[in-house]
């Protein structure tokens, strides 16, 4: 098709409806519950995106990114409380934070199995938990961090309006996306791509495989620490049993990635858009009932894992394919007709 | 000096416990190779199971092994033939995020049963101790670690002596080797799962009268079962009952200096430390 001198295909149609679809949240009521599930939607699909970056690139499956969303949230937090450190700085200190943690936690795991570093994940976060619980002289304790509320301003990262909140989700949603696509894509993309299909065979054609799972673990680990800042200015308080949560954050990143499609660019949005306000609907109709809602969450991974592993991008690329087969076969048939 | 003796003596105590618990996870990474990170919640299956034994027939925990044991064997074996099956030639990924599953659901399911009070039994025993050259020794630990012992034993002899003993290991060894001399190996997977998580669960029905239990007691030894496993070298089953021991005693000494609370991070520095420089395990042989 052609519009005014541009051509419009399929894909740049699909990437235009997606802009539009980013732009209609802005007209909605600032103080709506809307916004507020719209919002999260966009900010688990960016902390799944970051879960992506090494566990669907470089796939070494993380079972803490809770860990390192806690650090970023932690280390903003505190630094803005009691130093008066803008949290856009605490925000990249928090990423730093957890960029380290991730390379001190990733040197002696990395040259073991996949499954190890699982494991070691999963216990990080849990051991975090205990410190954050634990020294409370460092971190408040159990009872969690309430950020004051004080001057609406850019610099202390706080807006009057949710809306401004959601175009900052907006932006680190496409940071975070950004990133992983410049990693998808090029040179990298394919040596990413090889230590997905093979290691060994990726060692042997050249490629530094430890130092490049360490690089992509630690870029995700940074990204996931920015969101955990953005988080924690979005919310206004966090706790250390829900923020380094392992099926409220760990988990959840990994299962949105799983039915979105893990290692694809659209993977964690939809992932995002389909089971953040499924979560909502069991929270709001069955919270009298404790445990449904998780007990919901794992049903749809243990399906999901077992019907379709690859996601559902996979699954409607593979739809297409089938159809496109019949087409084909159906135009060759009324051709040998004619 | 006394003190030091006693601990080292209460960590030997727990740390049987430990290795039972943990033998069955080191066994189904040995044969199905996968990690079941669902493992420790079958510890709270066990200990639901005979806590309501106990509740409903007055059962003991210690005496309703047996029966504990078979129940959440035949749960094990089940799960293992609908869940486990399909994913045991699929990707890790796969592996992982449905033991992952599989763990959210059993804590949940027991949370939309039982609820998220915490229960507990009571036995005659409960209280008592004995002294001995001045050293105390409780009375349920003592049970607990002796009904340990008995199933280590039993479970040597069922691997050692048993047609299906020696089927489990060849599976282990070789599974290409065991299905050309007659091993259904499919059969081997389902049935070492339920002998795995049964052997966890009865771990969690022996402690039940010195602990209670609620649907999240699970998650509190997950980090110590990876330690022990990784400790023993994972997928070795006698490596797991001697890297138990070792974190009772570990866990043990470290109450003298430290809080309860952060026995879990220094159990995690072990974890780290032991795959930074020994990832193999302490006893080497597979």
């Amino acid at each position: 098709m052609k519009f005014k001198g541009v051509t419009l295909n399929a894909r740049t149609a699909v990437y235009l409806c997606l802009a539009v679809a980013f732009l209609i949240p802005l007209g909605m009521d600032p103080d709506g519950y809307l916004l507020r599930i719209v919002s999260m939607v966009v900010l688990f699909a960016a902390m799944a995106q970051a879960w992506n970056i090494v566990g669907g690139l470089a796939n070494q499956l993380s079972l803490g990114h809770a860990a390192f969303f806690g650090l970023g949230a932690y280390t903003s937090t505190l630094l803005f409380i009691r130093q008066g450190i803008s949290p856009w700085a605490g925000m990249l200190a928090g990423g730093v934070v957890a960029a380290v943690a991730m390379l001190l936690l990733s040197i002696p795991l990395f040259r073991l199995r996949g499954h190890y570093f699982a494991l070691a994940t999963l216990a990080f976060a849990e051991v975090l938990k205990i410190i954050a619980i634990h020294f409370a002289d460092l971190t408040e304790g159990p009872t969690g961090i309430t950020i004051p509320y004080g001057e609406p301003s850019f610099a202390n990262f706080q807006f009057e309006s949710n809306t401004s909140y959601y175009v900052v989700i907006v932006a680190l949603f496409a940071v975070v996306s950004l990133i992983f696509w410049k990693l998808s894509t090029g040179a990298m993309g394919f040596r990413l791509r090889a230590i997905r299909e093979n290691e060994q065979a990726a060692e042997v054609s050249g490629i530094d495989t430890y130092r490049i799972k360490l690089g992509t673990s630690m870029v995700s680990a940074f990204t996931m620490g920015m969101c955990g800042t953005v988080y924690a200015q979005f919310t206004y308080f966090f706790d250390p049993e829900s923020i380094f949560s392992m099926t409220g954050i760990s988990v959840r990143v990994a299962l949105i990635c799983i039915i979105g499609g893990m290692g694809r660019l659209w993977g964690p949005l939809i992932g995002a858009c389909i089971l953040i306000p499924l979560d909502e609907i069991a929270v709001n109709t069955m919270s009298d009932v404790a445990g449904l809602g998780p007990f919901v969450t794992s049903v749809i991974l243990i399906a999901a894992i077992i019907y379709e592993p690859r996601g559902l991008i996979s699954a409607w690329e593979r739809l297409r394919r089938r159809a496109q087969k019949k087409h084909a076969a159906q135009s060759g048939q009324a051709a040998g007709a004619v | 000096m006394l003190a030091f003796i006693q601990s080292l003596l209460d960590g030997i105590l727990l740390g049987g416990i430990y290795g039972v618990i943990s033998i069955g996870l080191s066994l189904v990474f040995g044969v199905l190779g996968i990690v079941n990170f669902a493992q420790a919640q079958f510890m709270m299956l066990g200990m639901y199971a005979a806590w309501f034994a106990w509740d409903s027939l007055g059962l003991d925990p210690i005496l309703g092994v047996p029966l504990t044991g078979a129940v959440i064997f035949i749960i094990g074996y089940a799960i293992e033939k609908l869940l486990l099956q399909p994913v045991l030639k699929a990707p890790p990924v796969a592996q992982i995020f449905l033991t992952v599953g599989l763990m959210i659901l059993l804590e949940n399911a027991v949370l939309l049963i039982f609820g998220s009070s915490f229960k507990s039994v009571v036995v005659s025993y409960q209280q008592s101790g004995l002294k001995i050259f001045g050293l105390f020794i409780s009375v349920p630990y003592l049970f607990a670690f002796s009904a340990a012992v008995i199933v280590c034993i039993a479970l040597w002899l069922f691997l050692s002596k048993t047609w299906f003993g020696r089927a489990i290991r060849a599976t282990a060894q070789d599974e290409n080797a065991a299905v050309l001399c007659g091993v259904n190996v499919k059969q081997v997977y389902a049935l070492t799962f339920a002998v795995g998580v049964a052997l966890t669960a009865i771990g969690g029905a022996v402690i039940l009268p010195y602990m209670t239990v609620s649907p999240t007691v699970g998650g509190q030894f997950a980090i110590l079962m990876f330690t022990v496993v990784v400790l023993g070298g994972l997928g070795n089953v006698a490596g797991a009952l001697v890297g138990g021991l070792v974190v009772g005693v570990i866990q043990s000494l470290s109450a003298m200096v430290l809080p309860v609370q952060l026995q879990n991070l220094i159990l995690f520095m072990v974890f780290i430390g032991i795959l930074a420089f020994k990832p193999e395990g302490l006893l080497k042989e597979a």
